[in-house]
């Protein structure tokens, strides 16, 4: 397959599911700005293992998952209800160390960054299109789970969160439980997402998990609309596409551009594009065409 | 004893600047009622016009004091538009919206300076404006010029605010707006002009504060701001949202903490201690030290 | 009296909160020099018609007007600078505020008099400038009450409107106050007071409306509603 396809597949699914996760928590107000630093946690861990260890991909990516589930849960224990902000800035500052760790570990290639990663099929397109089905089977099993979610008693009671944490007390909703979930499985998502994301450049370098990716998967959710799940998917496509469709001159100040969107978006289509009445209207659309 | 000292001095110099950042912040959280969480990204943006200004003027100080203090400012009142469409009502912090605009502001900032100055290189500060030599010495303790200025600046700078908000007409419309929007409007102080009142003045501190950060390290890099945001944005919520006291507190002590690690540790793990110590005490207290005020 | 243009003048004023209707298509007028009450219980709207009179809240239909202009949809800090001032209910003063700080906020738009209007506050409530360094959450409820009426004078107001003044007063100083504001009225000051207390205000006004969820249902003199049985029924009591 070309080249540029599967990049762009495998880096779309990757800004989906990484701003499904960061979606996720967002469902009662947490910007879960934790789930980039494990990416790198889980990605530079499973580098290792796969190239100092020689443990096959397998093992590597549930490494990668379980490491994603402990670090998110081990921290939601702290801030499972805490304030946004105070969620915010465990998320920076989390992104912050792992970094300056991973910079200061000659056994992860430092600043250098790890090469040349085994293939995870015995030729370069199997290695393509297996990690482009992985993705695809995380895209509709993680997707699945969040459309199940979002239609639960629990969906029900992150939105009453949402609007008024107090109220939502009252009602019974166990803010504490709840926001201990959300940020757990999105840490998890995440850190497979990490492991992932190395694997399709089969590399491992810094730049990949920078702060520019807070600003891509925050521009992907608010443009798309928060409301709903359905926002990010359509969202990743069109602003990736958008930035490989820029000439290159342009399209270094990528990020620039995303963040004059985000403020637009947020000032003139507060809601997003996919706002929760029409994915709601969609949704019923389709419904009563099944039925007739 | 010489070297703790030493230190000591440069952790106040340090902590000074911290506590105008959370100052500045402070403010557009009380007054302007929204929490603005790029804006050290400001204060660094500004540190490049200064850097411009000093180079094509020929290292014209007080011309680049202007031109910081002018480009703060300007930003400041530039964004309070955005601002204020995106917030649901004046009297009530959005914290969601304006968090994520101002993030989303930040992200431009930050872009802007690694494309447009310098090639995303970091800027020095030329020798003559920074100056290394020591105004003053003892043994291992030499005060510079950098750490003399933000000290006095410093101290000024907090004084004013303090006594502008206890002694004039804009500090009382702010006291009362930010212990009580909704009334202060029954009584008839003017929330929008009042609020623009506050972005002006933390575009003013801010200004300062560029100053004196450019005298204290001596360089700027695109990543500085983001760096400064979040650990003003930790000390703020240690110390408690819209607390200024506490503020003071806990910047000073943040820059004493890093001076002392710079001092008997080491100066590359001067940050990543400061962000793990930040991170702990923000995990055990999520509310803060002194509790929150939203 | 009433051969004058009215100072403050509402006209079929309807205002919604969402979808909830607050005020239907009231009327009310104000002459100067005169103390108006505004009877209602609690929820009838009262608060609803001060404060969007003030210019806090912009009618859906109706206007106000003040001193011959229309003001509704205008600013309330526009408004209390052409004269027109409020002193809310239970919220006129800053606690964490001084006495003096509080009373300077009231001339926020006035500074140019303000040692004069102090002078004069000072003279109205002596036990203010005794406690002018004090913060304001260390006064009585009376001595608060005072404070804002002090702060709503600095402003040197053409109309005060008082929301509720009598609310969580002891009766000695509810009668306190309303003697305060017979006397400001002696003075000059035109006053619209809203009030659930029907038999003291009504005794201290020339005229009075009654107010029930949200439509103006009766008006007349304050004697003339004193003696209204209906009045005595729903808002004076056995």
């Amino acid at each position: 397959m070309p080249l540029l396809l599967y990049y762009f597949l495998s880096i779309t699914a990757i800004n989906i599911l990484m701003s499904w996760a960061l979606y996720l928590p967002y469902r009662v107000a947490h910007l879960h700005f934790l789930t980039v630093a494990n990416m790198a946690i889980s990605g530079y861990l499973s580098g290792w293992l796969v190239q100092s260890l020689r443990l096959p991909f397998g093992v590597a990516l549930l490494a990668g998952f379980a490491a994603g589930t402990l670090v998110g849960y081990a921290v939601s224990l702290f801030i499972g209800e805490a304030p946004t902000f105070t969620v915010v800035i465990v998320g920076f500052t989390f992104i912050y160390i792992s970094r300056t760790v991973i910079e200061n570990t000659p056994a992860v290639g430092g600043t250098l960054g790890m090469f040349g990663l085994p293939l995870v099929w015995s030729t370069p397109e199997g290695h393509r299109w297996t990690i482009l089905i992985i993705l695809g089977v995380m895209l509709l099993l993680i997707g699945f789970l969040i459309h199940r979610f979002e239609h639960s008693r629990l969906g029900r009671a992150a939105s009453a969160v949402f609007v008024d944490k107090d109220l939502a007390t009252s009602f019974g909703v166990d803010i504490k439980k709840l926001g201990m979930l959300l940020q757990t499985f999105a840490s998890a998502v995440a850190g497979g997402c990490g492991v992932l994301y190395g694997f399709i450049y089969r590399s491992f370098h810094l730049d990949f998990f920078t702060f520019h990716l807070v600003g891509l998967f925050m521009t992907i959710i608010f443009v798309g609309g928060y409301a709903t799940m359905w926002g990010t998917v359509v969202a990743a496509p069109v602003l990736y596409g958008l930035s490989l469709l820029l000439p290159p001159a342009v399209a270094s100040w990528r990020i620039v551009i995303y963040g004059a969107i985000l403020v637009g978006v947020l000032v003139l289509k507060p809601e997003g594009f996919i706002t929760r009445r029409l994915a709601v209207n969609v949704e019923r659309l389709l419904s009563s065409k099944r039925k007739s | 004893m010489q070297v703790f000292l030493a230190q000591l001095i440069n952790g106040l110099s340090l902590g000074s600047i911290y506590v105008l950042l959370v100052t500045g912040f402070n403010l557009l959280l009380l007054v302007a009622m929204i929490i603005h969480f790029s804006y050290p990204q400001v204060v660094v943006f500004s540190m490049y016009i200064a850097w411009v200004v000093l180079r094509y003027t020929g290292n014209s100080i007080p011309l680049a004091v202007l031109a910081s203090v002018g480009s703060s400012i300007l930003i400041n009142l530039a964004s309070a538009p955005i601002f204020q469409k995106i917030m649901k009502n004046r009297e009530e912090v959005d914290i969601n919206s304006t968090m994520v605009v101002s993030l989303g502001i930040g992200m431009i900032i930050t872009d802007v300076l690694s494309h447009g100055f310098n090639n995303g290189l970091p800027i020095a500060f030329p020798q003559e404006v920074v100056g290394e030599a020591a105004l003053f010495r003892v043994g291992l303790i030499s005060l510079q010029y950098g750490q003399v200025a933000s000290l006095a600046v410093g101290a000024l700078a907090v004084s004013g605010v303090f006594l502008l908000l206890y002694k004039t007409r804009s500090g009382r419309a702010f006291r009362a707006i930010a212990e009580d929007p909704s009334g202060a409007r029954l009584v008839g102080i003017p929330l929008l002009s009042t609020g623009l009142q506050s972005y002006a003045l933390s575009g003013l501190l801010g200004g300062l504060i560029a100053v004196l950060l450019a005298l204290m390290l001596g360089y700027a890099s695109p990543g500085l701001g983001e760096q400064v945001a979040h650990k003003v944005l930790a000390v703020s919520i240690i110390a408690g949202l819209g607390n200024l006291p506490g503020g003071l507190v806990v910047g000073l002590a943040l820059g004493i903490l890093e001076a002392l690690v710079q001092g008997y540790i080491s100066g590359s793990w001067s940050n990543g201690i400061a962000f793990v110590v930040l991170l702990l005490v923000v995990l055990i207290r999520p509310r803060g030290l002194f509790g929150i005020k939203l | 009296m009433a051969a004058t243009e009215p100072l403050l003048r509402v006209d079929k004023l309807s205002v919604s909160y969402g979808q909830i209707s607050a005020l239907s298509a009231v009327d009310l007028e104000v002459y100067p020099g005169e103390i108006v009450v505004l009877i209602g219980a609690n929820g009838a709207g009262k608060t609803t018609l001060l404060e969007t009179a003030l210019g806090i809240n912009v009618p859906r239909a109706g206007t106000v007007s003040f001193r011959g202009r229309v003001i509704s949809g205008q600013a309330a800090d526009r408004n209390v600078r052409a004269g027109l001032c409020l002193v809310p209910e239970g919220r006129g003063v800053f606690a964490a505020m001084s006495v003096l700080d509080n009373l300077l906020l009231g001339a926020h738009h006035n500074l140019r008099h303000v040692e004069r209007n102090l002078e004069r506050v000072y003279r109205w409530f002596p036990i203010l400038e005794q406690r002018r360094k004090q913060i304001a959450r260390t006064l009585s409820g009376g001595e608060r009450q005072m404070l804002a009426i002090g702060r709503a004078l600095m402003s040197a107001p053409k109309l005060i409107m008082v929301d509720e003044p009598s609310l969580g007063l002891a009766p000695i100083v509810v009668n306190d106050i309303f003697q305060i504001l017979v006397k400001l009225n002696q003075e000059g000051y035109t006053i619209l007071l809203a009030e659930q207390n029907a038999y003291k205000s009504l005794k201290c006004a020339h005229r009075g409306y009654v107010l029930e969820t949200g439509r103006m249902i009766l008006e007349g003199t304050a004697r003339k509603l004193l003696e209204d049985p209906g009045v005595r029924a729903a808002y004076i009591g056995a």
